[in-house]
C-alpha cells in the first residue's frame, strides 16, 4: 500500500485536457533546452507573459512544477533537501520544492533521480517579481542563485495602490502606471540583452490584444457557472487555472476557454450539473489549494456540494467592465500596466460605497449573490503568508457587514503533505455540511 | 528624565514599563502614531508634530487574543505585537503606520486597521527593489504619505520641519553609533543587554528625548572603570527584529559578550544616515530604500556572485572585523520570508570569513528559552575548543 | 600519584545516566528520570559510587550534562550534551565524523573533527524523530515498545505515513490497521517516517562517514536499518548507546583536570558535596 490515490474526477472535458497540457509545459522547457532556446524560470501573475512570448523565451513555471510534485505526492524529498540546506520548513513550499530540486540538481550535475516528468531544466535566466504579489517572488530566485551563480536574475516590480480610507486610488494611479511601465521596460531591456534581439513591438501588441480577448473569454465562461445546476466547479477550475496562469498570451489558451465556454453552454442547455443532486452551492473564498488533495472536491461533491465560483486563480475580469477604456491604450506596456492596476483595484469603488467594507469582502459578496451561494470555504495553507493571512478576518467582516453565512476554514498546505490529515479534513467537511443542512432547513 | 531617573536607570523604567512615556505624552495632549518595523520614515511623522511609537511584542505573554483575527502562520513577532495591541497595551495610539516591509507586516495591515479602528492608518507602499525607477516611485509614495499625514494633522508639513527632523534623527543615529563604539573594547564598557534595553527604551519616546537619554548613557558608561580583558567569546547577533533582551541575556549569562549586531533595533537600523538634500524627501527615500541593508529589499547583482554576497552582507563582515567578533548567532524567526530565504547565503558568507555561525530558528516566546540555552552553550563550548569552523 | 576518578551525570528527559571512570569505566548506571531530578541525581550517583567501590571524596571532578544538568548541585561543571556526546563518541568510536543521537524526547546530530564538535543541529521541539513518537504509536497500535523495531523488519509492504504530526500520524495508522493493513507494514512505515525526519535534520550538517548512532533510538534495530537505508551505508553503534553522553561528560572532567595540572592552575570545584541523606524511591 503506497501513497497512490484515485485521481480527481473531472466534470468537464476541458479540465480533463489539462493534465496533458500541464505536462507539456515541463517537456517544452526540456525540448527548448535541447534545441538551444532560452529558458527562463517564471512566476505567474507577473504581467510579463506577453513580453516573454514576444521574445520567444520559453518559460519554466516553477510554481507549476512544485504543484505537480505535490499532486504526484512526490514533493517531500525536495522539501527535505531544501531543509538540509537550512531553509526553514515554514517558507513557501513552492519555493522549498523548487530550491530543493535546484540544489539537488546542482549537486548531482544532472536531474535528481526519477524527477517527475523528467524534471525542471536549469534555466538561462530567472525572472522574479516584486511588490504586492508576494515576498518569495523576489527572494526565491535570489536564493536559487546560490546553487546557480551563473544564472542571472531579474526582478520586475509590479505594485498596486493599497485600499485606504483617506484617499482614492485614482489620486496615485498615475505614478503607479508610470512606475510599472518603467519596470516592464527594464525587463525588456534585460531580455534584449540576454537574447541579443530587439523586442518586436507589433508582435507584443498582438499578444496584448490576444490576452485581453482571452481575459474576456475566461470571464464569460466562468460567469456561466452561475447556472443552476452548476456545470463546472472549483475542482475543475484548479485544472483550468493552467491556461490562465501558464499559457496566457497564446492562441491555445484562448481556444481552450472558447471550447470551455461552448461546453458549459451545452451543459446548461441540458441541465447537466457537476452533481446530480445539487444541494449546496459553495464559494471557495480564498487560499491556494492543497495540490495533493484535490479529490477533496469530489468528497464535497459526494455530499451534494458544488463550488460554482472561487477567488483563487480567477485572475481576470472582463476588460470591458473596467472604468477605463483599455482599447484606447495602444502602447502595449501602458496597456498592460492599466490592465494590471484596474484588475487589482476592481473592487475598491464598491467597497467605498458600503460602510466598513473592504474590496476583498465586496468580491465575496458579489459572488455570493451572483452565484447563489450557501456557504464559504477558505483554505489556510501554512506556508503562504501572502494569500492566507486575512482569511479569518475576511469571514468575520463578511458576517458583520453582509450576513451570517456558514463558513469553513480548512488547514493544510499547498505542497507539504505532512501538514494534511485526510481524516481531519473530511471530519471538518462533514460538520460543515451538517451546518449547511440545518441552515437550509432553519 | 523619568521619575528623576537618568541614563540607564531611566532605560530600565522605559524598558519594563514600555509605553510609560507615551501615556504621559498622551495625557499632555500629544498624538502618538504607532508603527512596525524600521522602514517607516519617522522624520515625516515627527515633522508633522506627532510622536512615533514603535509597537513591540512581549515574549513572556502567550498569544491568546490575536488568533481569533490573525492566522497563526504569520511572523510570530507581528502576531505578538497584534496580540498586545488587542489586549490594550497600546490604547493611547491615535494612528497606525505600516510599511510594506514584508508579507507578514503588509498583508496583515487590514486586520490591524479593522480591529484597532484608529482615527488614522496608512500603508506605506515601499517597493522591494532599489533601482532608480523604484527610488522615484518611493518618493511619490512618501509624498502620498506626507499628504495623508497633513490631512490628519490639519496642517502642512513644511520642508523646513522635515529638514529639522532629518537633523535630529541623524543626531540620534550618530549617538547610537557612539554608544556602539563603547562596545569595541575588550571587554566592552557596555553590555549587550544594556544596549538592547536602551534601544527599546528609545523606540518608545520622542527622538529629542532619546537624544538626551543617549547622551546621558554615553557619559555614564564612559565613566566606568575599564576592566581587564576577559576570555569571554565576543558574539554578534544577526537577525530580523529583537525587541526584548531575552536572547541577549541568555548569551551573556552563558559567559559570552554580545558586542555587535545586525538587528532592528540595532546597527542595521541606526547606522545609515539621511543625506541632507534640498527636498528632504529625496534624502529620506534614499536612506530607507537603499541604505538600510535588510533582506526585504532586493538588491541587484552587479558583478560576480561572490561580489553580490559582499554587497548584501559585507557590512556584517565589516562589523565582525571592527568589533573583533568571534562568533555569530543568526537568529531568525519561523515564518520569516525575507530572512528565511537568505540563511544559506548569509551563513556561507559569514563562514567564509572564518567566523563560526550558530543558526537558530525560533518562535517569539520565552517558552523556547531552555532549548536556546542548550544551543548557545554548545556553540560557546565549540568556540572555546577552537571548533565551529 | 593519586588515582583520579571522574564522574559524568547525564540527566535526560526520560533517563538519567551516571558513569564513573578512571582509565576505564568502573560503573555505569541508567535509571528512569522521573519528575524529581535532583533527588534522583543523588541517588543514582550514590548507587554508582557503591558499584565502583568508591566514596564521593574519591571523585576528582563531576560533569553534569543533559536536559536536567542544572539539577545536579554536586556537579563541578555543566556542559551541554552536544559536547559530551561528541567526546564520548570520539573515545568509543574514533573513526566517527558524524553522531546522530536519538533520545526519548529529542534528537540531535553533531559533526566531529578530530573528536571535537564543530557543528550541530537539534530537534527538541517536535516529537517526530524521537522515541516519544514511537512510544505513542506503539500504544496506539497495541504493540510493546521494545518489539517495534523487530516488528518493522518483518514488513512486506511498508506503508507510507505522510503526516509527521503525532496525533494525525496515529489516526492514520490506526485507521489503516482497522482496514486490515498488517501491523508490521504500519510499524515499518512509522520507522521510515522517523528516519526521514532524523535524516532531514542531520543533512543540514552535510553528513560524513563514519556515522555513529547513540541514544535509545540506537537500540531499535528497525530504526537503525531505516536510517542506514537513507544513508546508503552502515552505521556504528557503541556497546551501550545510552551512556555515551555520560562517558563523554566524565572524559571532559578528566580533560579539565589534566588541563589544570598542565597549566599549574587549581582545579575549581563546586562547593556542594554529595549529601549523605537517604532518599526513598
Amino acid at each position: 500500500m503506497t501513497g497512490e490515490r484515485k485521481p480527481r474526477a473531472h466534470a468537464t472535458e476541458a479540465a480533463a485536457k489539462v493534465p496533458r497540457m500541464s505536462r507539456e509545459l515541463t517537456l517544452r522547457a526540456q525540448r527548448a533546452k535541447q534545441e538551444g532556446k532560452l529558458v527562463a524560470y517564471t512566476f505567474i501573475a507577473c504581467a510579463y507573459d506577453e513580453i516573454i512570448r514576444a521574445m520567444d523565451i520559453v518559460p519554466m513555471w516553477t510554481e507549476n512544477y512544485a504543484g505537480i510534485c505535490a499532486a504526484k505526492r512526490d514533493a517531500q524529498r525536495f522539501l527535505e533537501k531544501a531543509e538540509a540546506e537550512n531553509f526553514s520548513r515554514s517558507l513557501c513550499t513552492y519555493a522549498l520544492c523548487g530550491l530543493g530540486f535546484d540544489a539537488w540538481r546542482a549537486e548531482l550535475g544532472e536531474m535528481p533521480p526519477d524527477a517527475p516528468w523528467g524534471g525542471q531544466v536549469k534555466p538561462d535566466m530567472m525572472l522574479g517579481s516584486g511588490q504586492m504579489v508576494c515576498d518569495p517572488r523576489n527572494k526565491w530566485y535570489q536564493a536559487a542563485q546560490h546553487y546557480m551563480p551563473d544564472v542571472p536574475v531579474y526582478v520586475v516590480e509590479l505594485p498596486w495602490p493599497p485600499y485606504e480610507a483617506d484617499y482614492d486610488y485614482r489620486e496615485v494611479q498615475d505614478y503607479y502606471i508610470k512606475y510599472i511601465v518603467q519596470q516592464l521596460s527594464g525587463l525588456i531591456g534585460f531580455l534584449e540583452k540576454q537574447t541579443g534581439k530587439k523586442m518586436d513591438w507589433d508582435r507584443l501588441s498582438e499578444l496584448v490584444d490576444l490576452t485581453d480577448k482571452t481575459w474576456n473569454m475566461i470571464w464569460e465562461a466562468y460567469e456561466l457557472r452561475k447556472a443552476i445546476p452548476c456545470p463546472m466547479d472549483t475542482g475543475d477550475a484548479m485544472n483550468t487555472m493552467v491556461p490562465i496562469a501558464f499559457m496566457m498570451g497564446t492562441q491555445e489558451a484562448y481556444d481552450f476557454f472558447k471550447d470551455l465556454y461552448d461546453e458549459l453552454q451545452h451543459k446548461i442547455a441540458n441541465r447537466e450539473g457537476v452533481v446530480p443532486d445539487e444541494k449546496y452551492r459553495l464559494l471557495w473564498g480564498g487560499g491556494l489549494p492543497a495540490w495533493f488533495a484535490l479529490n477533496d472536491f469530489n468528497y464535497f461533491n459526494s455530499k451534494g456540494a458544488v463550488f460554482p465560483v472561487e477567488t483563487t486563480y480567477r485572475n481576470v475580469e472582463a476588460i470591458y467592465n473596467f472604468d477605463v477604456d483599455l482599447t484606447r491604450i495602444s502602447h502595449p506596456l501602458e496597456h498592460i500596466a492599466w490592465r494590471w492596476l484596474k484588475y487589482w483595484t476592481y473592487w475598491y469603488d464598491r467597497a467605498k460605497k458600503r460602510p466598513g467594507s473592504h474590496p476583498d469582502v465586496e468580491r465575496l459578496i458579489q459572488y455570493i449573490e451572483d452565484y447563489r451561494i450557501d456557504g464559504v470555504v477558505m483554505h489556510e495553507a501554512f506556508s503562504c503568508r501572502t494569500w492566507h493571512p486575512g482569511l479569518i478576518w475576511q469571514l468575520n467582516l463578511l458576517k458583520k457587514i453582509y450576513r451570517d453565512i456558514p463558513s469553513l476554514i480548512l488547514e493544510s498546505d499547498i505542497v507539504d503533505i505532512s501538514s494534511y490529515s485526510e481524516a481531519d479534513t473530511r471530519a471538518r467537511i462533514d460538520a460543515f455540511i451538517e451546518t449547511l443542512e440545518s441552515t437550509r432547513r432553519g | 528624565m523619568v521619575n528623576n531617573l537618568r541614563g540607564l536607570a531611566a532605560v530600565d523604567k522605559y524598558y519594563r514599563d514600555y509605553g510609560y512615556r507615551a501615556r504621559e505624552l498622551k495625557r499632555q495632549g500629544r498624538k502618538l502614531i504607532g508603527y512596525l518595523c524600521a522602514y517607516v520614515p519617522l522624520e515625516v511623522i515627527t515633522a508633522a508634530g506627532f510622536v512615533p511609537f514603535r509597537i513591540k511584542g512581549s515574549v513572556s505573554e502567550p498569544i491568546t487574543r490575536a488568533d481569533t483575527q490573525m492566522e497563526t502562520i504569520v511572523c510570530p513577532l507581528v502576531r505578538s505585537c497584534f496580540d498586545m495591541a488587542l489586549k490594550g497595551s497600546y490604547d493611547f495610539l491615535d494612528g497606525l503606520v505600516i510599511p510594506h516591509a514584508c508579507d507578514s507586516i503588509c498583508r496583515t495591515y487590514d486586520i490591524w486597521k479593522y480591529n484597532l479602528n484608529l482615527p488614522y492608518s496608512h500603508l506605506i507602499n515601499l517597493p522591494h527593489s532599489a533601482d532608480d525607477s523604484s527610488l522615484e516611485f518611493f518618493k511619490a509614495v512618501l509624498n502620498t504619505f506626507k499628504n495623508s499625514l497633513e490631512r490628519f494633522a490639519g496642517k502642512e508639513i513644511s520642508n523646513e520641519s522635515l529638514a529639522q527632523a532629518v537633523r535630529v534623527y541623524n543626531q540620534n543615529r550618530a549617538k547610537v553609533r557612539e554608544l556602539y563604539e563603547l562596545r569595541k573594547s575588550d571587554p566592552p564598557l557596555i553590555s549587550g543587554t544594556e544596549v538592547a534595553k536602551t534601544l527599546v527604551a528609545v523606540m518608545g519616546i520622542p527622538v529629542d528625548e532619546g537624544n538626551d537619554l543617549l547622551a546621558d548613557i554615553i557619559r555614564e558608561v564612559k565613566q566606568r572603570a575599564s576592566v581587564p580583558a576577559g576570555k569571554s567569546a565576543r558574539i554578534m547577533v544577526v537577525g530580523a527584529q529583537i525587541d526584548d533582551v531575552a536572547l541577549i541575556d541568555l548569551i551573556e549569562d552563558s559567559g559570552a559578550q554580545v558586542v555587535a549586531d545586525d538587528l532592528c533595533p540595532g546597527a542595521r537600523e541606526y547606522f545609515p544616515l539621511v543625506d541632507v538634500t534640498d527636498d528632504p524627501i529625496d534624502g529620506i527615500a534614499e536612506r530607507y530604500l537603499r541604505k538600510i541593508k535588510c533582506g526585504r529589499t532586493y538588491r541587484e547583482m552587479k558583478a560576480s556572485y561572490r561580489e553580490y554576497l559582499e554587497d548584501r552582507f559585507g557590512h556584517i563582515g565589516q562589523m565582525v572585523k571592527d568589533f573583533k567578533v568571534g562568533g555569530v548567532v543568526l537568529y531568525i524567526y519561523k515564518y520569516c520570508d525575507p530572512f528565511g530565504f537568505e540563511v544559506p547565503a548569509m551563513k556561507s558568507y559569514i563562514e567564509s570569513l572564518g567566523t563560526p555561525v550558530l543558526y537558530l530558528e525560533d518562535e517569539y516566546s520565552m517558552s523556547t528559552i531552555a532549548r536556546l540555552r542548550t544551543r548557545v552553550q554548545a556553540f560557546l563550548e565549540m568556540m572555546a575548543n577552537g571548533g565551529g569552523r | 600519584m593519586k588515582e583520579m576518578y571522574f564522574a559524568g551525570v547525564d540527566i535526560g528527559s526520560r533517563m538519567t545516566k551516571v558513569v564513573i571512570m578512571d582509565e576505564a569505566i568502573l560503573a555505569s548506571l541508567v535509571a528512569a528520570t522521573g519528575p524529581e531530578q535532583r533527588k534522583l541525581a543523588y541517588k543514582v550517583m550514590e548507587e554508582a559510587l557503591t558499584r565502583a567501590g568508591l566514596s564521593f571524596d574519591d571523585i576528582t571532578y563531576v560533569v553534569a550534562t543533559g536536559y536536567g544538568r542544572i539539577n545536579v548541585p554536586f556537579a563541578d561543571k555543566q556542559i551541554t550534551e552536544i559536547s559530551c556526546h561528541a567526546r564520548g563518541v570520539g573515545y568509543l568510536l574514533p573513526t566517527a565524523r558524524t553522531v546522530i543521537d536519538i533520545g526519548g524526547q529529542d534528537c540531535k546530530a553533531i559533526k566531529l573533527n578530530n573528536g571535537r564538535p564543530v557543528d550541530f543541529v537539534m530537534n527538541d521541539k517536535c516529537a517526530a524523530g524521537t522515541g516519544r513518537f514511537l512510544e505513542l504509536m506503539a500504544e496506539g497500535l497495541g504493540v510493546k515498545l521494545e518489539d517495534m523495531g523487530t516488528l518493522s523488519l518483518a514488513a512486506k509492504n511498508r506503508v507510507v505515513i505522510s503526516n509527521t504530526c503525532t496525533v494525525f500520524a496515529e489516526q492514520e495508522a490506526v485507521a489503516k490497521l482497522s482496514e486490515g493493513v498488517p501491523v508490521e507494514d504500519l510499524v515499518a512505515g512509522l520507522h521510515e517516517a522517523i528516519a526521514t525526519r532524523i535524516y532531514a535534520m542531520a543533512s543540514r550538517l552535510k553528513i560524513e562517514k563514519d556515522v555513529a548512532v547513540t541514544g535509545g533510538g540506537a537500540k531499535n534495530i528497525g530504526l537503525v536499518r531505516a536510517l542506514e537505508a537513507k544513508l546508503g551505508y552502515s552505521v556504528l553503534i557503541p556497546p551501550d548507546p545510552l551512556v555515551t553522553g555520560a562517558i563523554g561528560a566524565a572524559l571532559l572532567g578528566r580533560d579539565a583536570a589534566q588541563q589544570a595540572i598542565k597549566s599549574g592552575l587549581p582545579l575549581v570545584r563546586s562547593e556542594r558535596r554529595l549529601q549523605e541523606t537517604k532518599f526513598f524511591v
